[in-house]
């Protein structure tokens, strides 16, 4: 018997024992704060943001959640409350629901629970989706600044321009970014719609 | 003045500070989203730093004792279900879990007040199954571990910080009888070698990716000199095991 906590579509990876038992507190938060802060961080895109909004998920989710609860039933929970705090923090910043989760959709499962483990999987496919579809000029930028943390003297320089053509090189590719990002979503949505999209 | 507004958004995102609010057109939310997925394949996405990790723990923990020193009345959605966490998480333990049960638990959360009991009987006192012995009290002093073989249920039971405590003797992986490691302190799977730490958590796993999910608890109590836990029957006489 399988047990899930809406009828929605299936999750694309079988669930790891949904059903089993967290025995305590501490192996409720060890076990999903990373998963918690890679989603926040997936959806506001800083650190900052990210920790706050991690900390409302568990402090919100401290009062229903006891030990004894099954580990899918602790997962559907944290993730109902992560898009609750989520569409709370874009009304109270830029008023619109910049990014948002879908608990039918997403499952905890698939972010790692530690730090480091992995290469951020669908984060990082949506990133290289992006910048594929970018002149080389503006991809290049881009994954400096965004993916490898460069500043924007160190990306002037591994460039060869200066800092000043950096920044409008940076505004100029992200625009164009935008751009794409927003047509890729216009055709999954068409896609969808005509019944012969693909999976994602 | 916008694209001002816009860039510094961004600015302090790949700064690593947390972006201001600015009044945003259409255009400049799909920038800022567009900034954001990019953002989320960056080095800081690999995971929180641990010094947050304690912090959060810490703050929690704290919160926890607060509001259970003085328990205030909540809004009925908060109201933790507990009566039925607990219930679900003994049957599962037992293997008998009704999947009904699970979701009625949250289905239920908004009615839960008015269902509750009383506070007086708030303690939990399962439906089904018996308390059943596995060792005797002078089998477990503190630091004490010992397994044990119900029939139905298999597990472990210990005896730390003065409180006993009981898990599944199954692993989560693939569901065969974990082994007591020679040291007693680490419980083995001897199929694929998975290994959990006695309160059950998931310390090594076959294979790389998500930890396995815990061992299920097992409700256990001492009673008359000896320690029980509590099964299903199996029609035959409990065996303490060694």
């Amino acid at each position: 018997m399988i047990w899930r906590a809406d009828t929605a579509a299936p999750s694309p990876r079988p669930a790891v024992l949904p059903w089993a038992v967290y025995p305590d507190w501490d192996a409720i938060y060890a076990d999903n704060v990373g998963r918690i802060y890679r989603l926040m961080f997936s959806k506001v895109g800083n650190r900052p943001d990210a920790e706050d909004l991690t900390s409302q998920v568990f402090t919100a989710a401290l009062g229903p959640l006891r030990p004894g609860a099954e580990i899918g039933q602790v997962r559907a929970y944290l993730t109902t409350t992560a898009r609750t705090v989520l569409a709370e923090h874009w009304r109270r910043t830029l008023g619109h629901q910049v990014t948002e989760i879908d608990p039918d959709i997403l499952d905890l499962a698939e972010f790692p629970p530690g730090a480091g483990e992995s290469e951020a999987g669908e984060a990082g496919a949506q990133a290289h989706r992006i910048l594929e579809a970018l002149p080389e000029r503006y991809r290049q930028i881009l994954t400096l600044r965004f993916l490898r943390g460069y500043t924007v003297r160190q990306a002037a320089t591994e460039l060869g321009v200066s800092v000043a053509n950096a920044k409008v090189l940076q505004h100029r590719a992200l625009r164009a970014a935008a751009r794409v990002e927003t047509a890729q979503d216009v055709r999954d949505e068409e896609a969808n719609i005509g019944g012969e999209g693909e999976a994602k | 003045m916008r694209r001002q507004a816009v860039d510094r958004y961004v600015d302090r995102l790949l700064g690593r500070s947390r972006p201001k609010p600015f009044s945003a057109t259409e255009d400049e939310l799909a920038l800022v989203r567009t900034a954001i997925d990019l953002a989320a394949a960056g080095p800081d996405a690999h995971g929180p730093s641990p010094a947050f990790v304690d912090r959060l723990r810490n703050q929690l923990s704290e919160r926890e004792q607060t509001q259970e020193a003085t328990p205030e009345p909540r809004p009925a959605w908060r109201t933790p279900p507990r009566r039925r966490f607990l219930a679900a998480g003994a049957l599962t333990a037992t293997g008998a879990l009704a999947g009904a049960a699970a979701d009625q638990l949250l289905q239920d959360r908004g009615q839960s007040a008015q269902a509750q009991q009383p506070a007086a009987s708030d303690e939990l006192v399962p439906v089904t199954g018996t308390w059943q012995q596995v060792a005797q009290t002078t089998e477990l002093p503190e630091g004490a571990v010992v397994a044990f073989d119900l029939g139905t249920v298999t597990g472990f039971v210990r005896r730390t910080g003065g409180r006993l405590r009981a898990v599944s003797g199954n692993c989560t992986h693939q569901g065969c009888r974990l082994d007591l490691d020679p040291n007693r302190d680490k419980l083995a799977c001897p199929c694929h070698g998975a290994t959990f730490s006695l309160s059950g958590i998931n310390l090594t796993r076959p294979h790389p990716g998500a930890p396995l999910p815990a061992l299920p608890r097992l409700p256990v109590r001492e009673q008359g000199g000896t320690v029980q836990v509590y099964a299903p029957a199996a029609g035959e006489p409990p065996q303490p095991a060694a």
